[in-house]
């Protein structure tokens, strides 16, 4: 079986004013199904613009990524959207809910955009997830009602619902305080255990990393000889 | 997709002084254009009312006969056998009237007055006494009463008049005075009759400036036609609308029963009189019209305020578009990072299209409909309120001396249709932007 995700010589530069910023330099990364991965990094290294490109919301200059083995560069805006809505789940730093739509209906949204499923089932599915994050008191308010840890909790039950291949969160504890980000942490560990479902994401928190199967180092733009083991956390930190 | 449509709607909602301000805008707009389509359809109604009050029956089957080849009587002879024709071909007939024509110098008082005559059968006519409105005699007469005076049913007796407000006041006259008419035949003799006036009927605009209704007796009398004769059939239909059709029928019945058909003229009676006497025939010709072509000289008024209602809307519309397309594009500023998350989850790039556009329609319908509601209670109540036209003129251009709007259902519709319409096609542009935004970039927007 191929990796889930795979990045081959992937450079990703963005034009700014006269100059190029080479924001990732010949990457060269493969995920598993399953996986625990952090890509830890101080700011400026290039995490969000690797999870972008994992996550298929850009594509590389050069070099492939492959998501489900399928290069990102040769789908169609259409195809990738897709593709996204298939495999994908996105949990922001932000949290980046839709803030006119009450917790139920945020998550319900990728499953209405999917159109798969009927109403029953997707109610189902919702309610077992609202439940998974702890928010069945809070099921009818909007995102402006809630504290930022339980709004963290509705993008983590949204990124799921679709019970995509891989999920990713571009620091997802960055705008939470240091025990909810824990909580989070420890429920997205939690989640990868029992459902098996391939967790990517960035931080710079020590603290974090701990939490990870592996973390891959990332500084400049380039990755370091990552770490497989969950007892040793790579220092990158230090620069 | 209802999901869109809910966040389309909340989004509306969250954005309430946005959404008000060109709700307002969007609804003002409507609210004008029904009140103008009602001003037309009003004017249309008035126009159907007093052309076939005055001027001729929903189709109308009408005579010239020649003596020779200089002079002309507007007349038919053998009028029961064409009567008996006519009631046997027409389908969906209500009833026909008879009107025996001529026309001269009425002398009054104080003015005379050149006029078409309408010489009526006073027991035959059913609803001329219903649709005709009389004046106050205050209306016509200064330091005259509040109140109506005469009956036209007096029509029936002899030597009678029943004439309209505006000529009552040039006349100087009232009801009860006798006024004297003077004819002059094709051949140059002149003959006078007095008729006394028996009512005052309001005005109904241009159409009512040149006629007058005697009694039929007075049209036999000054031209010594013989009872066997009429000026013209008029045949009302149960439904007007179907006029065309009855012309259409009755011309073939009318001359495959051997008599000489004028070809069709889309041009009132009285513009043919004078072609006609140059034409070079004697003997009998019938003519068969409908109400469109005897006053197809005045649909230049009804056209005239739909261009003018639909001309108006062009501008405002042209206006409150910008006005649309900067809301819109403020929404799609404003919500630029949430159509970069939605886009990342798998919110395709038409959606986001339809999401805006949505947003859009939806509040060019809310808003129009309420417009569209606003002005059907407003015409209902202006309308209601028969308010007198101050102005001669106006009077004369919309018709009749009280305002009259009407709106149909459809028109009501097509306003709010057309309204809704153009607040989307406003928001094409920037929904289009939208959609266009790189998931990317959208997603780094600062909000
Ligand atoms: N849209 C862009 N245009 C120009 N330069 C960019 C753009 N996005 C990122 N960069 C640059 O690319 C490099 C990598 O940025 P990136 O956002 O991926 O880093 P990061 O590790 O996520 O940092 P942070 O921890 O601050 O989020 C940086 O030098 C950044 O300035
Ligand atoms: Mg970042």
């Amino acid at each position: 079986m191929h990796p889930i995700v795979e990045l081959e010589n992937v450079v990703k530069e963005y034009p700014l004013g006269r100059v190029t910023v080479r924001a990732l330099r010949q990457v060269n990364l493969a995920l598993d199904r399953g996986e625990f991965t952090v890509v830890a990094g101080p700011s400026g290294s290039g995490k969000t613009t690797l999870l972008n490109l994992v996550g298929g919301i850009d594509v590389p200059t050069s070099g492939e990524v492959r998501i489900d083995g399928r290069a990102t560069s040769r789908l169609s805006d259409r195809a990738l959207t897709a593709l996204r809505l298939e495999k994908l789940g996105f949990i922001f730093q932000s949290f980046n809910l839709i803030n006119v739509l009450d917790v139920v209906q945020n998550i319900e949204f990728p499953l209405l955009l999917q159109g798969e499923l009927s109403r029953r089932e997707r109610r189902v599915r919702v309610d077992a997830l609202v439940e998974r994050v702890g928010l069945q008191e809070q099921v009818r308010q909007r995102p402006g009602e809630l504290s930022g840890g339980q709004r963290q909790r509705v993008a983590i039950a949204r990124a799921l619902v679709t019970r995509p291949a891989i999920v990713l969160a571009d620091e997802p504890t960055a705008n939470l305080d240091s025990a909810t980000g824990t909580a989070i942490i420890e429920l997205m560990r939690e989640i990868n255990h029992t459902d098996h479902t391939t967790f990517i994401f960035s931080t710079h928190d020590p603290k974090v990393m701990e939490r990870a199967d592996r973390v891959v180092p990332i500084l400049d733009g380039r990755l370091e000889a990552d770490t497989h083991s969950r007892s040793r956390a790579a220092p990158v930190e230090a620069r | 997709m209802r999901i869109l449509l809910g966040i389309a709607l909340r989004n509306l909602v969250q954005s309430r002084r946005r959404t008000a301000l060109v709700g307002v805008a969007i609804g003002g707009v409507t609210l004008l254009l029904v009140c103008l389509l009602a001003l037309a359809d009003g004017v249309r109604d008035n126009l159907v009312r007093a052309a076939t009050t005055i001027s001729a029956g929903h189709v109308s089957v009408a005579g010239f006969f020649k003596p020779n080849a200089t002079n002309l009587n507007a007349i038919v002879t053998g009028r029961a056998a064409l009567r008996k024709l006519v009631e046997e071909n027409v389908d969906g007939l209500d009833y026909i009237v008879e009107r025996h024509r001529g026309w001269g110098k009425v002398v009054g008082n104080e003015g005379t007055l050149q006029v078409g005559f309408s010489g009526v059968v006073a027991e035959d006519e059913p609803a001329l006494f219903d649709t005709l409105s009389l004046a106050w005699e205050s209306e016509y007469l200064a330091g005259g009463r509040d109140e109506v005076i005469g009956d036209p049913r007096e029509l029936a007796e002899p030597g009678t008049m029943v004439l309209f407000a505006a000529q009552a006041r040039r006349l100087g006259v009232r009801v009860g005075d006798t006024v004297t008419i003077k004819t002059e035949t094709l051949s140059g003799q002149t003959n006078t009759a007095d008729a006394r006036i028996v009512a005052v009927a309001r005005d109904l605009g241009l159409l009512s400036s040149y006629a007058v209704f005697v009694d039929r007796g007075l049209i036999l009398d000054l031209y010594r036609y013989n009872e066997d004769t009429t000026g013209a059939f008029w045949i009302y239909l149960e439904d007007i609308d179907r006029a065309d059709e009855v012309m259409r029928t009755l011309r073939t019945a009318i001359a495959e029963a051997g008599y000489a058909l004028r070809e069709h003229e889309s041009d009132p009676f009285y513009f043919k009189v004078s072609r006609v006497q140059t034409e070079d025939w004697t003997g009998q010709q019938i003519d068969v019209t409908t109400w469109r072509d005897e006053v197809s000289f005045l649909t230049f008024i009804v056209t005239g305020f739909s261009v003018l209602t639909w001309l108006i809307t062009t501008i405002l519309v042209s206006v409150i578009a910008v006005g649309i397309m900067n809301a819109i594009w403020t929404a799609v500023r404003e919500r630029t990072r949430e159509v970069g998350t939605m886009r990342a989850v798998g919110l395709s790039r038409g959606r986001v299209l339809a999401l805006f556009l949505l947003e859009a329609a939806l509040l060019g319908l809310v808003s129009s409909s309420a417009g569209a509601i606003l002005g059907l209670g407003l015409i209902t109540l202006l309308d209601a309120l028969s308010i007198r036209i101050p102005a001669e003129a106006a009077q004369v251009i919309l018709l009749s001396d009280t305002l009259h709007l009407r709106i149909t259902p459809q028109a009501l519709a097509s306003a709010v249709g057309v309204l809704t319409l153009l607040t989307a096609a406003s928001a094409i542009w920037p929904s289009v932007q939208a959609a266009a935004l790189r998931p990317v970039k959208a997603l780094q927007h600062a909000e």
